[in-house]
């Protein structure tokens, strides 16, 4: 570049005919457009690439998901609850379901997992604690009296009338542990 | 459009002309060509250390049971993490590389003399700042380079006569590190120093704009060129232009040899090896050779001698007539400092 301007400027012959001044011209602002078209192409190109990538860096990526143990599976009686609070802070309450008489697990056949339910404990409404009531069968949250049955669905309150239910856990049943599945611990607790 | 434009103007008083008066600083030719930018690179690169330092800062947790394992978050998990804290290492590396030579640049063509001798004292307090960026930034990853380096810093602060104890207590929070040491670290690192800098900065680009650029003679150009050329947008485009090479060769840098994680700190074992930054090889390498107490005061003193050097110069030029005798100390103080940096780098202990 810097020779190009250096040629173009140092020197102007007095026998140039106006037909090569003119492709001279035209070849000098095409070379001067195209520099810039370049130049602004390259900040765009690069600069907006390093905003995308700080954007996708900003925004939390997707945690990984540990088992926890949570207790002895057959120490939940049937329609108990037990709230349970994972080590990364997420509030939980497993229920065990009622069990009608055709349901009676014969001693010593192991528990089946779909006997148990993890509901989130946080109300979607506005994010209240909710809590279970065994007499009632159902949770309730005491903010707005939302009202989820026994499998999460609202039923009456706010939260009903948004369609709304609570967030669900998977479980599973090893040698009789119950475990949950939780997005990993916040990084802090982990040391 | 227009309306929308009266409702500017009346707001902000200011025209277009007044902006380019404000702005336009004469730039001489020798600027032209690229090495004589050494001073905007440092600043191109401070700013790239503020945006991926804000980022990093998202993320990461200072104190010492979080700070290891947010670092590794970052580097591992976070989504271009790794990319990020790359840049960051490497701005650091290369700001600090490009102050050195920026510095040199200043020093071998005279440009501290009469009247500018404030500004070569801001520019080396730059120098410090920086250097102690580069210092409290790898003490916050909490590895073992991070934790026993911050413990030798403040055992050498210790060897300071009379001031030394009280200095240390300040540096580490307490007698030995402990867990208050990193967020004292931390605040350094990314507030107290950082606005330093940027004050700093504002008053080396003031005496800049007050005293004009040193002009330098460039042999080969003709004598009836301008002898200046506009800041605006003709150095601009320059400055971009040097960004955008500044941004790959640093993106090259980060993705080729990314910032690694070394084994947490471990209070309890110092590593076999242990090293600074490459920027502390030198005094590292003077601390072997010398006794602490010794060494830290010379190291003061050479610091000392650094700010004073305008007036200095003068002394000397005066005293041997000579007005080559700075390049001559200069060069033999840049050999010294290579030759330390590379015996340094070069042996295990």
């Amino acid at each position: 570049m810097s020779d190009e301007s250096s040629q173009t400027s140092g020197h102007t012959p007095p026998a140039l005919n106006s037909h090569s001044t003119d492709t001279e011209l035209g070849r000098r602002s095409f070379l001067s457009n195209s520099a810039t078209v370049i130049m602004a192409g390259g900040l765009a190109g690069g600069y907006g690439t390093f905003f995308a990538m700080a954007g996708r860096y900003l925004y939390p990526s997707t945690q990984n998901k540990v088992w926890i143990f949570v207790s002895d599976a057959a120490s939940i009686a049937p329609g108990e609850s037990l709230p349970f609070q994972s080590p990364g802070g997420v509030a939980v309450t497993i229920t065990r379901r009622a069990e009608k008489p055709a349901d009676e697990v014969a001693s010593g056949e192991p528990l089946a997992v779909d006997r148990f339910l993890a509901l989130s404990s946080v109300c979607p409404h506005l994010g209240c604690r909710v809590h279970w009531e065994s007499n009632n069968n159902r949770f309730f949250c005491p903010c707005h009296n939302g009202v989820f049955n026994a499998n999460g669905i609202a039923t009456a309150g706010p939260p009903a009338a948004e369609g709304q239910k609570l967030p669900h856990y998977t479980l599973q049943i090893v040698d009789g542990a119950l475990y949950i599945e939780m997005p990993t611990s916040s990084i802090g607790r982990k040391a | 459009m227009s309306r929308l434009s009266d409702w500017w103007s009346e707001r902000v008083p200011i025209s277009g002309e007044q902006l380019r008066e404000l702005t336009n600083e004469p730039v001489p030719n020798h600027m032209k060509k690229w090495w004589f930018c050494l001073g905007g690179t440092p600043a191109y690169l401070f700013v790239v250390q503020i945006v991926t330092g804000i980022m990093l800062a998202m993320y990461y947790q200072p104190s010492p049971n979080t700070a290891y394992e947010s670092v590794r978050h970052i580097t591992e998990e976070v989504t271009f993490g790794w990319y990020f804290r790359g840049l960051h290492k490497w701005a650091a590396t290369l700001m600090i590389a490009a102050v050195v030579l920026h510095q040199m640049r200043v020093y071998f063509t005279g440009a501290y003399r009469r009247p500018r001798e404030l500004n070569w004292i801001i520019g080396m307090s730059l120098l410090m700042v920086t250097l102690g960026l580069g210092f409290t930034g790898y003490s916050l990853v909490f590895e073992q380079l991070s934790y026993w380096g911050a413990t030798v810093a403040g055992n050498i602060t210790d060897t300071v006569p009379v001031v030394g104890g009280f200095l240390k207590k300040i540096l580490l929070a307490g007698d030995n590190y402990n867990d208050q040491t990193l967020p004292r670290f931390y605040i350094l690192h990314a507030a107290i120093m950082p606005v330093s800098l940027i004050l700093l900065i504002i008053v080396h680009i003031a005496f800049i704009r007050v005293h004009g650029i040193t002009e330098l003679e460039v042999p080969e150009e003709p004598e009836d060129k301008p002898k200046s050329f506009d800041f605006f947008p003709d150095h601009m485009l320059t400055e971009l232009a040097l960004g955008l090479v500044l941004m790959i060769l640093l993106s090259t840098l980060a993705t080729i040899f990314p910032a690694a994680l070394g084994p947490r700190a471990d209070p309890l074992t110092t590593p076999e090896e242990i090293k600074p930054e490459w920027f502390f090889y030198a005094s590292f390498r003077w601390l072997k050779l010398f006794g602490p107490t010794f060494a830290v005061l010379s190291m003061g003193l050479i610091v000392f001698l650094m700010f004073a050097w305008p007036w200095i110069d003068r002394a000397l030029t005066r005293i041997t007539r000579s007005k080559e005798i700075s390049t001559y100390i200069g060069i033999v103080a840049v050999f010294l400092l290579i030759g330390l940096t590379v015996w340094e780098s070069a042996v295990a202990h």
